[in-house]
Formats: structure tokens, sequence, C-alpha cells
């Protein structure tokens, strides 16, 4: 990374320095509290503000995650994508210590979060973000009188992700299929846009260094190599894989050989973007007589195989900041009126593929409004839904094979789903 | 955690004074120092933690620098680490007591616990006190030779650190030698890693002074060194491998093969989950390729993927930095992205910083084929309830519309939103008609039948007023009543807080008068009489001058006032391919999110190892085509060439002014368009010229002051030059810092020159057969830089030459250094005449 950071802070939601660890001398916490509360303050809606501002010659890159500001300042010219990606990691890191990342958390942890701070960057450098070799010479308090700490184990290793001398009682798999829908249609019901971006994520309960094979269904492996296939046309585009997988292997025979890391991870990423049928299409009308009432309907049909059925569906319709007295009555599901997001939330717990179900709501409309404020929101239809046991693109795992030279029998558990992403829908 | 940053504020109620608690500490700490009891470690753990917590909310606690030194006599581990950071926070405040600190810190250097060997280490270099260097070097030394890499790995960062606190006892203690050793055979990749940023950091600060020192730096970039790392690549964290892959940027390959070879290796490196070694790769290749135009583009095409991938996945801060490269390449290379413009379209809960750049993502991909879908999707965003974003929607639809041939459906939309009736969609709309009308004349007819049923008094904000006063006097004949517009306006003339909207009255007004005297009349008097007790100074002059002009005579001042205009082609683009060409060539680094190259925003000393890669890799020999300017070079450039001061404010203001069009119009800009409306610009603006050195030249010519179109042929002198001249790059680049300008000046380039000038070759070939030899060359049309060196004739007294020409301008801006002074005048004819020969032979 071309340039070095400066310091790295931690900020309350008021922009005050938490903690901060100075790592070259040339930018003063002071100075930066100054400009960062100055900066919130003065924007009001910090989501609104830029995450990579200039000031006074020192560049100040910050990423919010609930109500503490992670952010580091540089003099440099410094790589920028790859310090914001920093910071999200050092996230990752804080939070896989503190299960959550808040004010509190730091509070109760300066101790910690200095060591932790000290580790994952010296002098302005990036070093170790990987939380789970982090975790192998700093501990928290629980841990700490009972495990002598060494240097990590891994600094020797090939493996640099994971350490050697693992050990469950019952070595198990995981391996998520999840591929989470985009989709954008406009206000005249035509698909704008639309995208399936899906992971393989594994958590890996293993003991030792296990080595582990995964087939997928040739369809997949075929059309990643860029060769013609017969049958319904599905793109992948984009794989990217974890570290740990054997890239070169899988270049010459489609095999995809790693040693995962212990705990949870991405194996593999792709995105695909034929289009596809909206797995879950709404329709709405909304009808406003005269400037007392307003009446909604919304029509939600599921146009996936019979045998899948989403579950979970949240289909969230805007209405008029100033609706009130809701009458609403659905043909499935429920439906409640949530004035602090100006919607209606309609939830079906489960929808099977195939059906229609209708919402029909009426809402009264004050007769009387603050012509100033007319300000027409312009929310789309948002929808939320999981259908498990399927997925858009038709990747299949064929097996999944561990081997470790102690010979020990593992358990995967290969499981689909698939769910909305940025489901939006702008049809009223 | 420096608690002289956190003092400053003063303690709420609700958090401990400190006095007393800390007194409290310092007793309980003594008591426990010489103790050996079972369980005493648990109990300064406690006091410990209390240390720090009280050091972190801002108390000072430095007073218990003693007790905490004296309790630190301890093996655990937790204790030391604790200690460790209360040190390194208190020691720079208080170098005496530091001095404590030396003799346990050093001890522990020496532990048995690689964990603590490092960590105390780690403290030492640390305390950032310069008495202090002389106990840094025995464990630096022993530390790098430690057999645990967590020892090796911090010991590096610790010789950075040494260097930064004093250069001399590092370089004496010749650690720099050490690390090169270890960077090529350590087993640890994470200490081969240090050792490259720590070599990088020092070689570069050491170059300017140390001719070793710039060699080191070179051998950095060398075929063993950069193969070395790349084989190793994939054994290196991930922030490590974008630190390789920066370097590798800086590596030139001698031949196609090998550039080949590095993008074959590095291929997987595109599939790599982290961005942030994704785009570094993307720079790679990028990079290498630049000189291989086919290649070059299917590297666009390659990618395009992992990029827009990043775009959508992800936190919105990564889709932030990851949009602002890609917008730089879309300025690149438009066509490569425009058929997936939809990935560009905003979602409804993005925060605006990320909804600005799409708007600009979609403006830059717009082409003949995606606009119509592009401005349905703006239009929706006009109507958002985020008011920013819809205003810069409206700009983005205005922008298209300028870009494009066939603008029917885009005018009607514009339209349109004049009649949405929202006050800023109205203002911000005004401004887009009143641009397009300068492009597009033949609109006059659909727009004014529209804009004239704006009432004038619903529009408040400056630049709509001015743009709908500018529209009332340009069309005074078409509006049936803009003489009463603009009287009511002129009435009101006290009330008008701008006074850029008081300049364009005054010409509005006059134009209105040429057109329609006897209506006009009284308000132009009004106009005139309040234009000149104006205690603005640019209204008063403009008032007094048309009152002047009008006196001496009528016809003449509607020559100057309202002379028939040509449709504006093209407007200018205020920033310079030069700078962007500069911003390119710092592909994933802040200035892509800036839009300005680095020295923009970074002091001298906070350059980094980046500057190096511009001086050195980049400035290739011959034909290859690299338009990479030396740091020094560009800044000299920028005072006369580059930039105007008004377009350096312009890059320094808001992030969408940078890429985008100002428009100018009238006197409000002070950009160059070549047009004759410039004359009615120029003479109404007398200020103008001084401002900005180009626009100045335009108008020389266009008056027929400037220099002659085609120069008079000098005879040639007397100098004559070695037809076998040579230079190597580096020896060039050492000149070209050293010596000073000796000559700088425009040179006009013939038609037929310029015409010839397809590709810098062309030029290339024609300087050699005069002697004059090209060490650099690049640039695409319209702008193309050279760099040229000649030498004397059986002496070895050298010119160099740096030659920017502008084809759309024909001309070339010279730049000549020489060893001996004296002939340099004699060289620079030399040079010109050579340089008008060009495409006549």
């Amino acid at each position: 990374m071309a340039g070095a950071a400066s310091a790295l802070f931690l900020l309350d939601i008021k922009g005050r320095v938490l903690v901060w660890r100075d790592y070259r001398g040339d930018v003063s916490a002071a100075q930066a509290e100054r400009f960062f509360t100055k900066l919130i303050e003065k924007e009001g809606d910090p989501q609104s503000q830029d995450p990579v501002v200039y000031d006074n010659g020192v560049t100040y890159m910050f990423i919010q995650h609930s109500n503490v500001y992670l952010m580091t300042a540089t003099r440099q010219n410094c790589n920028a994508a790859s310090l914001l990606f920093f910071l999200h990691r050092v996230v990752d890191v804080f939070k896989h210590y503190f299960e959550e990342l808040e004010e509190e958390s730091l509070r109760d942890n300066f101790v910690v979060v200095y060591e932790l701070l000290d580790e994952i960057m010296d002098f302005g450098y990036p070093q170790y973000t990987e939380a789970k070799i982090l975790s192998e010479f700093i501990k928290t308090d629980a841990y700490r009188m009972e495990v002598t700490q060494r240097p990590p184990m891994a600094v020797t290793n090939a493996v640099s992700w994971r350490s050697e001398g693992i050990n469950y009682k019952k070595n198990e798999v995981f391996l998520d299929v999840v591929e989470s829908v985009n989709i954008l249609v406009n206000s005249n019901g035509q698909i704008i846009r639309s995208d399936v971006v899906g992971a393989l994520k594994m958590r890996t309960y293993l003991s030792g260094m296990p080595e582990c094979k995964l087939g997928l269904n040739d369809r997949v492996l075929l059309e990643a190599q860029g060769r013609a296939t017969k049958g319904k046309a599905i793109d992948l585009e984009d794989i990217k894989f974890h570290q740990c997988v054997r890239l070169a292997r899988f270049e010459n025979d489609r095999t995809i050989s790693f040693i995962p890391p212990d705990g949870s991870f991405d194996l593999m990423t792709y995105r695909l973007s034929t289009q596809v049928k909206p797995l879950i299409w709404v329709e709405a009308q909304v009808e406003k007589h005269s400037r007392s009432r307003v009446e909604i309907m919304v029509k939600a049909r599921s146009q996936f195989k019979e045998r899948s059925t989403a579950t979970n569906v949240e289909i969230m319709v805007p209405v008029p900041a100033d609706a009130s007295s809701p009458n609403v009555r659905t043909s499935m599901g429920s439906a409640a009126y949530a004035p602090e997001n100006d919607a209606l939330l309609w939830k079906i717990r489960s929808f099977p593929g195939g059906k229609e179900y209708m919402l029909r709501a009426e809402f009264t409309l004050p007769s009387i409004t603050d012509e100033e404020a007319t300000q027409e929101r312009k929310a789309p239809i948002r929808v939320k839904f999981e259908i498990p046991y399927f997925t858009v693109s038709g990747i299949q795992v064929r097996y999944l094979k561990i081997i470790e030279k102690s010979g020990y029998q593992a358990l995967p558990w290969v499981r689909y789903i698939t769910m909305a992403g940025e489901y939006e829908l702008r049809l009223i | 955690m420096a608690p002289p940053a956190q003092s400053q504020r003063s303690p709420s109620p609700s958090q401990p004074s400190g006095k007393s608690e800390v007194s409290d500490l310092k007793l309980q700490l003594r008591q426990l120092a010489g103790s050996r009891a079972p369980g005493v470690d648990d109990s300064k753990r406690e006091l410990f933690k209390k240390v720090i917590s009280y050091m972190t909310i801002g108390i000072d606690v430095s007073s218990l620098f003693g007790e905490m030194v004296m309790c630190s006599a301890t093996s655990d581990i937790v204790l030391k680490k604790m200690c460790y950071l209360y040190v390194g926070n208190y020691a720079k405040v208080n170098p005496d007591l530091a001095l404590l600190t030396i003799n346990f810190l050093q001890r522990d250097c020496r532990d048995e616990d690689p964990m603590i060997r490092g960590l105390a280490l780690r403290s030492l270099c640390s305390l950032r006190v310069a008495n202090l260097v002389e106990y840094l070097v025995g464990p630096l030394g022993s530390g790098l030779k430690d057999n645990n890499s967590y020892v090796r790995m911090v010991a590096v960062m610790g010789v950075l650190k040494l260097y930064h606190i004093s250069a001399s006892t590092c370089i004496d203690a010749d650690f720099p030698s050490i690390l090169k050793h270890l960077m090529l055979h350590d087993s640890d990749t994470q200490v081969v890693a240090n050792c490259l940023s720590a070599l990088q950091e020092i070689w570069s600060a050491e170059a300017s002074t140390s001719e070793e020192a710039s060699r080191e730096r070179e051998a950095l970039i060398s075929k063993p060194v950069i193969y070395y790392l790349l084989n190793r690549i994939k054994e290196f964290s991930e922030w490590a491998q974008c630190l390789v892959l920066e370097l590798v940027t800086k590596y030139v390959p001698s031949d196609s093969s090998e550039i080949f070879d590095i993008m074959n290796l590095l291929e997987d490196r595109l599939q790599h989950a982290n961005g942030a070694v994704v785009l570094a790769t993307i720079r790679v290749f990028l990079q290498l390729t630049l000189s291989m135009t086919d290649v070059h583009q299917q590297v666009y095409e390659r990618i395009k993927a992992p990029l827009l991938t990043l775009v959508s996945s992800g936190s919105p801060e990564q889709s932030y930095a990851v949009l602002s490269h890609l917008h730089l390449l879309v300025m690149r290379a438009p066509y490569v992205f425009s058929s997936d413009y939809k990935h560009f379209y905003c979602q409804y809960n993005e925060p605006s910083y990320v909804k600005r750049l799409k708007l600009e993502m979609l403006t830059a991909v717009a082409n003949e084929s995606n606009t119509y879908e592009i401005v349905t999707e703006l239009c929706e965003y006009a109507a958002n309830v985020d008011i920013p974003i819809a205003r810069e929607s409206i700009r983005a639809v205005g922008k298209i519309a300028l870009q494009q041939y066939d603008v029917n459906a885009i005018v009607d939309r514009l339209l349109q939103f004049l009649e949405m009736e929202k006050d800023y969609v109205t203002a911000e709309a005004l401004v887009l008609v009143k641009d397009l009308l300068r492009k597009y004349p033949q609109w006059s007819h659909d727009c004014i039948a529209v804009v004239g049923n704006i009432s004038s008094k619903n529009v408040q904000e400056p630049k709509a007023k001015a743009a709908l006063i500018w529209m009332l006097g340009e069309y005074s004949q078409d509006m049936q009543d803009a003489p009463y517009v603009l009287e009511s306006l002129v009435e009101n003339w006290d009330e008008e807080h701008s006074a850029e909207v008081r300049l364009h009255l005054l010409t509005a007004v006059m134009k209105c008068f040429f057109k329609r005297p006897p209506e006009t009349q009284s308000a132009l008097g009004a106009a005139l009489a309040g234009g000149i007790a104006d205690f603005h100074q640019d209204v008063h002059d403009r008032a007094l001058f048309y009152y002047r002009i009008l006196r001496y005579n009528v016809s003449v001042a509607e020559r100057v006032v309202n002379p028939p205009k040509q449709a504006v082609s093209v407007f200018a683009d205020t920033q310079s391919s030069e700078i962007k060409d500069r911003i390119f060539d710092e592909f994933n680094s802040l200035s892509v999110l800036y839009q300005k190259p680095s020295y923009m925003f970074t002091d001298k000393e906070h350059r980094g190892p980046l500057e190096f890669a511009d001086e050195l890799g980049n400035l290739s020999i011959g034909e290859a085509a690299n338009n990479v300017v030396p740091t020094q070079m560009v800044e000299e450039n920028d005072k006369d060439l580059l930039l105007t001061t008004s377009e350096k404010e312009e890059t320094k203001g808001s992030r969408n002014n940078g890429s985008a069009y100002t428009v100018p119009y009238d006197g409000s800009s002070t950009s160059v368009f070549a047009s004759q409306a410039q004359i009615e610009s120029a003479v109404s603006n007398p200020t103008l010229a001084g401002h900005s050195p180009q626009a100045s030249f335009a108008i020389d010519d266009l008056l027929g002051l400037g220099i002659p179109a085609t120069p008079a042929v000098p005879s040639p002198p007397q100098l004559k030059l070695n037809t076998k001249a040579a230079l190597d790059p580096s020896t060039f680049q050492q000149k070209w810092r050293q010596l000073p300008v000796a000559l700088s000046q425009e040179i006009s380039v013939n038609p037929q020159g310029v015409a010839a000038l397809t590709a810098p070759q062309a030029l290339l070939r024609h300087m050699q057969s005069h002697s004059i030899h090209c060490i650099a060359s690049g640039g695409q049309s319209p702008n193309f830089k050279f760099f040229f060196f000649a030498q004397k004739f059986e002496e070895s007294s050298n010119y160099l030459v740096e030659c920017v020409i502008n084809t759309s301008s024909a001309k070339a801006q010279v730049k000549i250094k020489a060893d001996d002074q004296n002939t340099s005048q004699d060289f620079s004819t030399l040079f010109e005449s050579a340089l008008s020969k060009f495409g006549t032979s």
C-alpha cells in the first residue's frame, strides 16, 4: 500500500476520540477531533458526507459502525480504497473480539483495543488483520489465565490463514450457498436492473490441517471456463475465491481445493447479471379520493416453481406521510402500519410458488395540508424474502471431501438459500 | 491516547476529577511494587487497567511514571503490555523519565519469550525520543537477526521508526543493507513486506542527497527483485500483496512477452476477495499496457466485471472508492462501460455521496444508444426527496444534452422540468436551457415559449436568475414582454444582491435595446444609472463602459455588445488532459478520489514512495507512448500552462466541478471558448483578460494582435548539432532537475504540421533528421508532449527540451534547458526552425 496512515481513531457518535493510536506522530488527536466534530455538526446528516475528506494537509477517511466512527488520518497520498477496506476489516476484528462493536464495548476493553491497534498496523502499514490469527496472541480476559501466549504460529506457516493445533471433538463443516437478488423496477413496471450476487459461505469446525475438495455441478464450472454449454445459459461472472483456494488447481482441472481457515469465511463469491424473472412480483395501485382518503391495492405474485416456498416475506409499501387511521385487509399474512417509516409493512410467513395474494388498505388523509410541506415522497416498494433449497443460478454442490492426516470423518452440511438483496419496485 | 490532546477538554462533572484518584493509585502501586506475594499480579493488573483507562479518558497520569516503571518488573505479559502502552504514551512528554524505562525495555528485548521480545522492541522504537536513539541500535540489530519472525517483523518496522527519529544513526548502523538482505531471503512474507515498505521510504528520502540511495531505490524495481516478489506473491498477506503490486507498477518490462508473463501471473489476483488487491492488480495491468493500445483495450474489458462487482457489493464506502476509479477509467474509455450503465442506477437507500458519483458515471457513459434510458432514469431522480441529488440529476441531464448529437428528446424533458413548478427544479433547468440554447440555437423557438411563461418572481437563485435574464436579452425579439420584464427587474435594482445578476441585467437591457429601442429606452437609462452608481466595481465599470460606448456610437456599441454569434460547439473542459493523465498515473490513491494530482494536496515531505514512481519508472525511452512527467516538471508547468487561476479554484472546489464542464458565457467565467461570441465577453468584461493567459491569447488572435499564424522561418543559425548524440534517460532526468530553464516560449506550429501530427512518432522522425532526439513522448490528440535532447557538435554540451504541442490551438509550449546557457538562444532558433518545417517536407 502506497503511503502510510498516520493514526487510527475510534470516535463516538459526536466525533469525540474514544481511543486512538498514533502511528507516525504527524497528526494529533486534538486536530483530528476538532476537524471531525465540526464536520459532523455541520452536516447534520453524516450519511451525506463523503467518507474521504481533506483538511489542512490531512486526509481523513472514516466509516461508521453502530455508534462508533473508525477513522484514519494520513498526510500522504495513500491508497484510499485499501484504507477503507482496511477500516472495514478492523470492524470485523473488533466484532470478533467484542461480539458487537459499539462505544460501550470499546470503553469496557480499552486494554485489548490498544493491543489490537498495535498489532493490526505498525507505523501506518497494515499488518495482521485476520481475527483468527490475532486471537492467538491477543486474548480477552476470559481466556487470559489459561493459555500461554505465543506469537502467531501462522507467521511461520505457508498457510497464513490457519494455525496448527486446532482441535474439535466433533468435526463439522457447514456450507451455505447464498444468492441475493437485486432488482430495480421502474414506474412503468419494466425491470431496469437485475442481478444476483452469490456466495459460498463456509463455517468450518475441523481439527488439524484438513484438505478440502469441493465439487460443483459441471455446468457452472464449464461456464466459468468460458465454454459454451447446452440448455439454459447462465453466466457466472467474476468468480472470486478466498485466498485459501489454490487458483492454479482451479485453472487446470476445475477442482476447488483448499485448506480452510478456522471458523466462518466466504469461500467463493460470484455475480450473475443475466436478467432473471423477478421471483416475487408486486403490483400496486393507489387511488386518492379527493383529499380525504387514499386507497392502496397491492398484488404480490410468486413467480417460481410450486415446489419452492418463500419464507419471511416482507413487503414495505410507502404511504403518504400524513396518512392516518389505517384500515387494512389481506388475503394472506398480516399487515401493520409503520408510521415511523411512512410505510405499510405486509408480512407473509410462507409464500409458496405460483400463488398470488392481495392487500387492500385505506387511509384517511387530513383535509387541510400545509402547502409548503407537500414534498412528495418517492420511496419505492421494497421486498424482503428468503427461498430455501433454491438457487437462481442453478449452482449445486456435488461433493465436499475433507481429508486430514489423522483420518477423522467430518460431516459436511450443505444448504441453499436465495434471498432478496436490494429489491426495489418504484411503483407508487 | 495522547494526553495533551485529551486534557484540553475540561473533565465533565460525571468524570472523576483525577487528582485524588491518581494519588490513591500512586500509593497502591507503591505498595505492590516490591511485593512478591502470590496473586500480586492480579491486583497489579487491576490497578494498571485503571491507569490505562484514566489515561484514555484524558486524565493526566504521568505523575505515576516512576511507580509504573517500578511495577514493571514482572513476567506477566499482560502487565507488560499495559506498561509498554503507558510508557509509550508519556515518554515523549517526559524524556527524562523515559530514560528510566530504557533499562527494562532493553532487558525485555532479550527475554526468552519471543512475544515479549517483539513487544519490548516495538515499544522501545516507538518512544520517539531523540536523545535515546543510541539505545536502539543494539536491540534492533539483534532483533533483525532474531530467529522468531514476529520479532524480525517488529524490528524491521523499528528500523524505519529509527530512521524517522534519526536518519544518520540508521544509515550509519548500516540497517538498510540488512533490510535488503532480509527482504530477499527471509522466509516470512510479513518480514519481507515490512522490509519493502521500510526500504521504499528510506531510499526515497535519501535519494535526493545520495547517489547511492537513488541507485538502491532503482534496484528495488529491478528485474530480479520484482520477479522474486512476484513469484512469492501468493504467500503474502492481502495488504502486503497490495504493496508488492504497487511496486510492480513502477517496473518497466523489457519487452511485450515479459508484460504478458507478468499479467498471466497476476491474472488470478483479479479474483481475490479483497477489493484492495483487485484494484492494485488493475493498476498494474493498466500501467503495463499503456504503450500497447490493443492490449490496453482488452484490459479494460477484462477489468470491467471485477470493478462492477466491487461497486455493487460491499459497503457504501467501498462503492465510493471504486466508483471514483471507475469514473477515471470511463473518462478515458467511455465506450467500455456504455453497455453497463444500469449498474450505475441509484438505489433508494444509498448515501448521497455514492449517488452523486453514480450520476457522474451515468453522464459519462451516455452515448447514442443508451441516452434515452439514462435520461428517463435521471428524470425519476429529479422528483427525489433529496434535493441536492435532484439538482444533480437535472444537471446531469443537461450535461448529457450538451454531449449528444440528438437532443430532441432531452430538450422536451428539460422543458418538462420547467413546468414542474418546484423552485429548485426550475432554477436548475433554466441554467441548462440557457447552455443548451448556446449550443443548439435551433431549439430557441420551443424553449422560449416555455421560458416566457416563467415568472421572474419565482426565480430567486442568482445563477438561474442570470440565465433567465440572459435569455430575455438574447431572445428579446421573440419574447413579447421581454422589455417589460427587464424593466421591472431594473426597477428593483437595489434589491438585487448578486453582482452576477446585475451584470447580466446590464448586458441584457443593452441587447434588448438594440432590438426594440423604443420599448427599452427607459429601462436602459435606469439600468445604466443604477449600474454607474453601483458599489460593485465590475458592475460600475461595465455600466460606465456601456454608457460611453453608446455615447460614442450606437452601432459600434451594438457590434460590441450584441454581435452575431455562432453556436458554441464545444464547451471548455476545466481539467487539462495532462492533469487527467497525471491522476491516472496515481491510480489507486487519494488523487483519484480528489480528482487532482497528489502534489496539490500533500506537503513535500509527505509525498512518500509514490513520487519515486513518477520520476523513475515511467520516463521510458523513445517511442513508448508514455505521458508521464516527473513531478517537478508538472509543477512548473502548472504555473504557466496547465491551469489558469480560475480553473485552479474550480478543481479545488466541489468534486463535481472537477470533471464537469463549466459553461462559460458572457462575463461570468474566464474559460476559453472558441467562437465569435468571445468578443462580446472579452470586451464586455475587461477584467477577463488579466485572469486568463489562454483567453488573452485567443483574443489576441481574434483581434489579429497575436503571434502571426505562420511565422517567418528564421535563418539557420551557426550552431551545429551532433547527429549521433546519445543520452540515457536517467542522466536526462538528472540534468532536467538540475538545470534552470534557459528559455521558455510559445511557438506556432504550421497547419501542415498539425495535420501530420496524428501520432507522436511522426514528429520524432522529423526532429531526428534535424539531430534533435526524443527521449520520451506521449499524449493523445490534441495534447502531445515530448522531451527532446540534442548535443553540440564535437562538444558534450547538452540541450534539453520539453515541448507540449496542442494541435487544436496549433501552439507549442517549449522549455529549453542547456548546459551552456550562452548558446541556448541559438539552439532555440534551430529548434523552432526544425519544428516549423514539420509537415512541409
